[in-house]
């Protein structure tokens, strides 16, 4: 689908986000939330979609994926996670699950912080993504 | 009018900004979603990303209606496009759809659909539709 725009590039005017999630009021809820607090927000449905999304976006302007962690199909959320940071290792990671899957997210998939508890409240999500995105920042000179 | 009134003035709220027309993008290919969601933001419209027919379904019975429904035909589930689109008609008969298909002909969507468009399809002829398609709740 390309424009006279743009080739399909994914193009960066601000930080943007891909929330990975199989249930749609989910992603509509946490998209708007985050689009209302100023980012640019990708909504893909499953692990698969979201992989298309970064091999498609060719210049590293995802910067935060946050995803399910169960999730129907071949991949769940921590398979996603390791292929992201294999694929994009400057790339931020938040996985969000039951609290009975958070035994599961042990070692370095939680670098990154402790796994999101679902339901979660908007402002955490928001809280743990403006923290990720300023460590990630180089310090001023 | 002096200070006093200038100051009364500034008390008023601000006219709040009229909503935005809401689409519901019906799509299960992610790149095709992304860029269609992307290029309707970017119009100015509110977007919901449905990645098939029963996610649509979800939206529609949980979320207030939107001004429009862009649906493809052919998805994964239980609800193809043109059921989808059958549906709205008979229960949400405001609401505006557009059918899109690679593989199905404008035929079909006759009585379903208040416009039909060929896959692959140009952004800006789609944001048009769907401009024309609001532009006609928005007038008297």
């Amino acid at each position: 689908m390309k424009t006279p725009e743009n080739d399909g590039a994914i193009i960066a005017l601000q930080e943007t986000v891909l929330v990975v999630d199989d249930e749609v009021l989910v992603r509509m809820v946490i998209g708007a939330y985050l689009r209302d607090c100023g980012y640019r927000v990708i909504e893909a449905a499953s692990a698969d979609e979201a992989m298309l999304v970064i091999e498609q976006d060719k210049e590293g302007v995802v910067s935060v994926v946050l995803t399910d962690v169960e999730m129907p199909g071949e991949r769940d959320g921590f398979a996603l996670a390791q292929w992201i940071r294999q694929r994009r290792p400057g790339c931020e990671v938040i996985l969000a699950g039951t609290p009975a899957r958070a035994a599961d997210a042990a070692g370095d998939l939680c670098e990154q912080g402790p796994m999101l508890s679902k339901p979660y409240e908007p402002q955490v999500v928001l809280d743990r993504i403006r923290r990720l995105l300023t460590l990630r920042r180089p310090p001023p000179r | 009018m002096g200070m006093g009134m200038a100051a009364a003035d500034c008390q008023q709220p601000c006219a709040a900004p009229p909503p935005r027309a809401v689409v519901l993008i019906v799509e299960d290919e992610i790149l095709i979603r992304m860029l269609l969601a992307e290029a309707l933001r970017q119009a100015d419209f509110e977007v919901i990303e449905a990645a098939n027919g029963d996610e649509a379904l979800s939206v529609l019975h949980t979320s207030p209606d939107p001004d429009v429904l862009i649906t493809d035909v052919r998805m994964p589930g239980s609800i193809d496009g043109f059921a989808l689109a059958a549906y709205v008609r008979r229960a949400k008969p405001g609401l505006k759809v557009i059918i899109t298909s690679g593989h199905a002909g404008p035929d079909g969507a006759i009585g379903l659909a208040d416009a039909f468009l060929h896959k692959p399809y140009e952004l800006s002829a789609i944001v048009a539709r769907i401009r024309m398609l609001t532009k006609d709740d928005e007038d008297p």
